[in-house]
This record gives C-alpha cells, structure tokens and sequence, in this order.
C-alpha cells in the first residue's frame, strides 16, 4: 500500500484501517484483488475536496477529521423492540424486512417469509461465493468513473441487499431495507445493495438507514445502490436517512434505466453533520421516465447536500427533479443537478426544479443547476429558489387565530408537503411527514 | 418570393464566411518585437512616454502573470497559446505625436467611414441632434482620435485615451486603476495589466449627466498582434453615463489574442450603463481563424443606491470567455445583466455575469439569451452570491437557450450561493427549440420559414434589445434576424 501519496490525516488514517482490517473483510480472492484496486485509486485521488468542481462545496478533507474502524462482522445485540423503536413511523408500514446492524445482515431481525415477487439476499453472499453463479459481479459499478467514495465503498464494502423482481412480478408488499446503527462504537459502515427490477415488474423498495436511540451518534456509513431498471418496470425506491447531528453519510445511486422504464425515487434527508447524496442517473433504451424528487432538513451547523447527473444518452425519455430543502440554524444546503442531453438524444423532455427555505439569518444555500445540450429537438428546463418564510403568509395565518408556532409548522409542512406528494405510497407518506413533522416540533427557535 | 430572395441575399452578406469587417487597411506600424519579455514591456511603457509608478505596476502584474497558469475551466477547446508568438504593440506610424484630426492618416479615417464610424464632428452632427455620440477610436495597440472632447470638457467630463489620462490625470488613474480588477485577479488580467497599450479613460463628475453617448470602437488591423485595451470609467455621486463598446477584425487565418480589462466605478447615487456590441472575426466556416476573446469586465457598485448595468450582444470571436460581473458592494445598490450570445460556425461562447452582493438590499436581474446554431458551443455561466451580512438581497435570473441545428449546443453553469436566509434568489432557465407549433401559426399566416424564425428569435431577444441604447438596436435586430435566418434548413 503506497501510503506516501495520502495526505490528510484523515487519509492516512483510512490507509492503516484498510490495511488492518483488508484480510478480515468478507470476499473471494478476486474480490481481495478488487478491494487492494479501488482502495489504490482511492490513494491516488484523495478525499474530494473544494478544489474538484463537482465537491466545490463540500469539502471532504475538512469534513473528515477522524477515521472510524470500518464495521466487520459486528455483533451488537439489537433485538426486535429495539428495531420497532428505531424505525418510529416506518415500523407501521407493512413490508417485507431486511435488517443490518452496523452493516451486517442480520437474518434474526429480516423477515421475508412468503414473499412473492422479490428474490432476497445479501450481498455478503455474492462477495464470497466462489461460483459466479449468483451473477452479481461486485466490480460492477455504473457511476462516475473517479469517484473517491464509490473506490472507497469498493474497496470496504461488507454487506447489503441484493434484490431481484423477477419479470412481470408484483410484489404485494413493499421491502423495507433497514440499516441499523447500534452499540457505542464509532464505526465506519461501508453497504452495498444490487437491486434489479425484471422487464414489466412493479415494484417499492424502501431504504432505510436509522440509529438506534442510545446508540453512539458518530458513525460513518457509506452507501452505493446499483439499480437497473428493465424494459417497462417501474420501481420506487425510497430512501431514508435521519441521524442525530454528528454522523456522516455517504450515499451513491447509480441508476440505469432500459426502454420505457420509470424509476420514482424519494430521498428523505435529515440529522447529518455531514450527508450527500449522489444520484447518477443513465437511460439505456427510449420512453425511459426519471421521477425524482426529496426533502431535506438541516439545523445546527449540519450539512446536507444533494448531488444529480441525469444523463440523457438516448431519445424520447423524460426526467423530473423536485427538491425541498428546510434549512435552520447555522445548517446549510447544497443542491447540484446537471442535465446532459447528449447529441441523438432527441424529443428529451427534463426539468428540474429545487427550493429551499431559510428559517434562520445563518443558514446557507448553495446551488448549482446545469444543463449541457447537445442536441436541438429538447425541452429542458430548471429552476432554482431560496428565501425565508413569506411574512405575509405568516400574518395570514395568524391572523386566522392560528399561533405563530403552530403557522410557521403548517407553512413548512405545505412546503416540503409538495415534494413528498410524489411518494404514491400512502402510508409511507405519512410515516415521511411524521418524521418532518418530528423534526420541526424539535424546532428549538 | 421577395422576401425570400432578400433574406437570402443578407443571409449571405452576414454568414460567418461573409464577415463584412474582414477587411485590412495597409498601413506602416510601428511594432513592438516578436514575443514577450520583461523588455516588452518596458518598451510598451517607453513608447508611451509613461511615468515610472506605471512601469513598476506593468512590472509588477508581469511577474504576477508569470507565476500563473491558464485557466482551463471553462467550455471551450483551443490549441496552447503561443505566448512567445505574438507581437503585443502595433501603432499606426503616424498617429505618434499630438494629434488632431487633420493630422490623422486618411487611410484610417478611411478606415472608420468603411466601418461605419464617422470621426469627423462635422459628419455626425449630420445626423439626429439626440443622438450624438462621442468616439474614441482605437486602432491596433493605440487611441487614434477621441472626437466631441470639447463640448465634453464644457460639461466636467474627461473622456480621453488611457495613455493621456496617465499623463493628464494620474491621480484619478492612480486611484482607481485596478481597484476593481487587480493585477493579479486572472491570467489574462493580469497579462492585459502587464502589456495594455491603450484604451478609453472617462471620469463623470459628481452630479454630471454626461450630455451625450460616449463610444469606443475597437479595431484590430495587424497580423498576429494581440490588443490589449484597459477600458477605465468612473462614475461620481449622482453621475450617469452611457457607453458603448463595439469591436471588428480583419479575416485572417490565423488566431489573434485580445485580452481587454474594462473597470467601472459607481459612487452614491451614480449610474453606468456600459452596453457591447461584440462582433470581432469569428473565423470561417470551417473554424479557420478568428480572434481568441478573453475579456475581464467587472463593475463596482461602490456607493449607495448606484447602478451598474451591463448589455451584451456576442456575435463575434471564435473563442468568447467574458464575464461582466457586478460588485454589489453599497447599500440598495443595483446590477444588471443583458445578454444576447449568439454563435454560429465552430464558434465558442463561454460567457455570463456574476453578481456579488456585498451590501444590504442590493438587488440584481440577470437575462441571458443563448442562441447557437452550426458547430458551435453556447454556455452561460454566472454566479450569483450574498454575503453573510448582505440582508434583504433579491435576484432573478433567466437564462435561457436556443438550438438550432443538431450538432450545437448550449450549456448552463449557473452557481447560486446564498449566505444569508433574507436573500431571495430566483433561478430559471429554458433550452429548447422553436416549436413547430410557433412556426406552423407563423407559416399559416403567410410568413416564410425563415421570417417565422427570425421572428420568433427577435421576440426571444426582445427583453435584451430593448436595454440597448438606440443607436445600437437597430442594427443589432437585423444582425440577430439575419445570422439566425442563416441557420434554418
């Protein structure tokens, strides 16, 4: 391992880890191999910092002061009571579960029993099996090429889901998709999940990544979700991040999509010291449908930001972006989305729109909406907003008899409100607006 | 089958191989030798009898600009510049000296007049009382006439070449040169603070409505010489100017350099409206040549209530890398944006603002109309930031593009940072075609495709054409019309 190129200590500190834990994490040889690559271009590009465009502003090398030691094989006691706490408004919803405790599959807390439409298991499986037979290839990432978090989710990836909708199927629950932060341990969580939805296939996968109350508050975890989505199938993949305040997150989406299949994702973001969201979105085939949309909140000194490259490769797809950002205190937001329309991409339809609210005099927006077009026969559009809450909509309120408190929630739920509609999902709806709701009543201004 | 003929017959007057500016005057210049040293500029310095603070600031910005390195962010691609292979001061021979009109060489006014910029006070008065306007005509690296200065001088108003500001107004060129573009604020401002050779000097007193158009006209003449203008205004408090800025080129096949700085300067309650009509030579229609447009515009809204106010239209250069950018540093300050880049041939445009508010209750508006057509790449890249303290902020930006054709493109980079939860931003930006449904209801009323286009296109622009001073709008509506019309089919 050439240490000699890190630089930060932080850096550093992620090359000792690696080298100290490298034969314990789960894999065949090829995967070791795999693993001793990614962490190399890991080494030679270094944590993103404010110097790379697309990380312009979140700044990795400072936001990174301490190395955690990655989670492997972790055992932390979690039992069923303590998930339903975890989970608060998500335990209600009915689904199929599969639980990881610190990134670890946990088969005691999964159930799945009698599950039509969905072939589960964990990525731990593909990594070891010796026969390619499971036919997920763990080398296999669709993002950005030069990406410092997809080498590093490579090079310390444990576990995850794997799951499959087999052609036509419609699974008549959704899968719920839990990751746990338990224990007192400060650990670095590195998951991976390959989610593949058969040609015709509908399905809703939810992603979850919670903590468990009393659990130390400053893991790290870094997610990648391969998805493809095939000929005519729809998915929705919501996913769902809510910390306390000190965690990091990491999180990549790479999502292919082949002819005339929709993906609707939902990404529901709060509690982070440092969170960001990555979605590389690829159409493969025509008449390919891009729903996406989320909501963040950050108060403190928090940092959320939401990073998108739709690419547009081939004619005839459409793309939707709506986010909804709540920022208070000293928290700040970053919201970056690139169109690209490559040159035969004609008829494209994309527009992208992202609005955020500033409750308080020290938050911070920072955004960045592109397009690159290159072919003349498109619509696309995009759009970007911030401001605080309009006064005069606040002195209506009030002057309905409604309490400021109360006026300033009802304002901000109808804000956020408006992204979360798009969630078809009942009761998953309101589980999302409870967690807001939950969040503004902690509102200590 | 009038009209049709018509525009085809200006379709070909204005295409990007039909450059009407393209021609040379051959004339004797006096030049500095091949290449770029410290010598250069000393030599720069000598030919313009300048004092020795302007020597050691030149000086100063060369060992800055040799410590830095080309920027390689924006959207456009071009062989490595050959620094070393550029003459970088070319002067008329006989413009050396003092100089009054008669003494000017013919061949330059000739020059002009082929241009369309009369220089003789006589010939303009000609036309409309109203719309005078006062030129300064800058031929290759040097000023060569500066018309109305008189009537000018009556008003409080110094409007002169920059050399002769160093000379006869050194402590307002001391004060304000590069306090709003230091030397060492980019590559190629710093190249510009290095080597400028000349360029417009204007200075509105407090209180003084300046009574007429001030005007540069910029022309290129010499082989493989770069120009360098440094383009300086000031405006006092409760000031207000008009300027404008048009530039030509002769056709050559090779890349020509111009690395402009222009500074603006607001005090309290002042205004300047500086509006450009870009059209240097965007090379032919194979991406043969054409000037390499690498410009540092900013303005500094220094005072209270001031308004800057910056109105573009890019029709010109192979290379375009502009950003007329605003400082928003007094209170209730205001800037603004107008822009109209259109690109045709292999042409590449990287252009747009950035909006810098600093004090309370500024306020800015960009719009932004991108139109590419042929080979050509179109991008806006603006930013738009409040400051911490910067309370009660508000812009609105609209940028949107123009695709015509299927092998150009158009980009949007626009950065939006906000500081403070009182500021109000607002972002919006479009990139499409012309509907077929717009140009079916144009057709079916009778117009031809390429009117239904051209009209579609003037209304698309109308927002931008409608800030240029009258003189301008004309013109630049049949420019715009014509190198559109070009496009179809």
């Amino acid at each position: 391992m050439n240490v000699a190129v890190m630089k930060t200590k932080a850096e550093q500190g992620l090359a000792e880890q690696f080298e100290k834990v490298a034969d314990k994490l789960p894999g065949s040889t090829a995967v070791k191999a795999l693993r001793a690559a990614a962490f190399g271009k890991f080494g030679a590009l270094g944590l993103p910092h404010r110097r790379i465009e697309e990380w312009k502003y979140t700044d990795l090398r400072v936001g990174i002061k301490d190395v955690l030691p990655p989670a492997v094989s972790d055992q932390t006691p979690v039992t069923s009571g303590d998930l339903i706490v975890a989970l608060g408004p998500l335990a209600h919803i009915d689904a199929y579960r599969m639980t990881f405790v610190n990134g670890n599959f946990r088969q005691d807390l999964s159930d799945w029993d009698g599950a039509t439409g969905f072939e589960i298991s964990p990525f731990s499986n593909a990594l070891t099996s010796d026969s390619q037979s499971s036919a997920i290839d763990p080398s296999v990432v669709t993002g950005p090429d030069g990406d410092a978090t997809i080498a590093l989710n490579t090079a310390l990836m444990t576990d995850g889901a794997v799951v499959r909708v087999p052609e036509q199927a419609s699974p008549d629950k959704p899968l719920l998709v839990v990751f746990i932060r338990a224990g007192r341990t400060a650990q670095l969580m590195t998951v991976r999940n390959v989610i593949e939805a058969g040609p015709r296939s509908k399905s809703t996968i939810i992603e979850a990544h919670v903590m468990l109350p009393g659990a130390v508050v400053d893991g790290q975890t870094n997610t990648l979700n391969e998805i493809t989505v095939g000929e005519g199938a729809e998915i929705a993949h919501i996913k769902i991040a809510i910390d306390e305040g000190k965690s990091l997150h990491l999180a990549n989406s790479n999502v292919a999509l082949k002819a005339d299949a929709t993906y609707r994702g939902f990404q529901y973001t709060s509690g982070q010291a440092i969170a960001r969201n990555q979605t590389h979105v690829t159409y493969l085939g025509e008449g390919g449908k891009l729903d996406l949309s989320g909501a963040f909140l950050a108060r403190g000194s928090e940092h959320i930001d939401t990073t998108l490259v739709v690419d547009h490769a081939v004619p005839h797809c459409e793309s939707r972006e709506l986010f909804k950002g709540v920022l208070d205190d000293r928290g700040r937001g970053v919201f970056q989305g690139k169109i690209i329309v490559r040159p035969d991409a004609q008829k494209t339809d994309g527009k992208q729109m992202a609005q955020v609210l500033m409750l308080s005099p020290d938050t911070e927006f920072n955004s960045k909406p592109e397009l690159e077009i290159y072919a003349d026969d498109v619509v696309c559009g995009h759009g970007t907003t911030s401001a605080q809450l309009d006064d005069d909509l606040l002195f209506y309120c009030m002057s309905r008899g409604i309490p400021q408190a109360e006026a300033r929630a009802l304002l901000i739920e109808s804000f956020i409100g408006e992204a979360m509609d798009k969630v078809e999902h009942e009761a998953l709806r309101d589980a999302l607006m409870q967690y807001a709701r939950t969040w503004l009543t902690n509102d200590k201004s | 089958m009038a009209a049709v003929k018509e525009t085809i017959d200006q379709v070909k007057e204005i295409d990007v191989d039909q450059y009407k500016y393209g021609f040379e005057t051959k004339i004797e210049s006096v030049k500095a030798p091949k290449g770029l040293d410290e010598s250069t500029v000393r030599y720069i310095s000598a030919q313009k009898n300048e004092p020795q603070w302007m020597l050691d600031w030149r000086l100063d910005a060369f060992q800055r600009w040799k410590a830095m390195t080309e920027p390689t962010w924006a959207k456009v691609h071009y062989p490595k510049i050959d620094f070393q292979d550029q003459y970088y001061y070319s002067a008329p021979k006989s413009t050396t000296g003092p100089k009054s009109l008669d003494d000017v060489d013919p061949q330059l006014l000739e020059t002009y007049k082929k241009l369309g910029i009369p220089l003789r006070e006589q010939e303009m008065l000609a036309g409309v009382q109203s719309s005078r306007v006062a030129v300064d005509a800058v031929f290759d690296s040097v000023s060569v006439v500066t018309t109305f200065k008189d009537e000018l001088k009556k008003a409080g108003v110094i409007f002169c070449s920059f050399s002769e500001a160093v000379r006869e107004h050194p402590e307002l060129v001391k004060k304000y040169l590069g306090s709003v573009v230091p030397q060492s604020d980019n590559y190629y401002a710093a190249l510009n603070a290095a080597v400028f050779s000349d360029g417009s000097f204007v200075y509105i007193p407090e209180g003084v409505r300046c009574p007429m158009e001030l005007s540069t006209y910029f022309r290129i003449n010499e082989k493989n010489t770069g120009q360098f203008e440094r383009t300086l205004i000031i405006a006092d408090r409760g000031a207000y100017v008009s300027y404008l800025e048009g530039c030509t080129a002769p056709m050559r096949d090779e890349h020509q350099l111009h690395a402009a700085v222009v500074e603006l300067v607001a005090l309290d309650d002042a205004e300047i409206k500086y509006s450009t009509v870009q059209n240097w030579y965007p090379g032919d229609k194979n991406g043969k040549g054409g000037i390499y447009n690498f410009v540092t515009k900013r303005g500094d809204c220094r005072g209270h209530h001031s308004k800057i106010s910056w109105t573009q239209v890019e029709t010109g250069s192979a290379i375009t890398w502009k950003y007329p950018s605003c400082i928003l540093r007094g209170d209730y300050s205001r800037g603004e944006f107008y822009s109209i880049a259109v690109s045709n041939g292999y042409q590449q445009v990287d252009s747009g603002t950035k909006m810098i508010h600093l004090g309370k209750n500024s306020s800015s508006r960009i719009i932004s109309k991108g139109i590419a057509a042929g080979h050509s790449q179109n991008t806006y890249r603006g930013l738009v930031s409040a400051h911490r303290k910067a309370t009660g902020v508000r812009n609105f930006t609209n940028c949107d593009s123009l695709l015509i054709g299927d092998k150009c493109g158009a980009h949007t980079v626009p950065y939006i940072e906000a500081k403070n939860s009182s500021a109000h931003f607002e972002h919006e930006a479009t990139t499409s075609k012309i509907s077929d449904d717009t140009l079916f209801y144009c057709r079916q009323r009778g117009l031809t495709s390429e009117e239904a286009v051209a009209l579609v296109v003037n209304g698309f622009v109308r927002d931008v054409l409608q800030q240029l001073p009258m003189e301008f709008m004309a013109e630049t509506q049949k420019l715009i019309g014509i190198s559109l019309e070009g496009s179809v089919g």
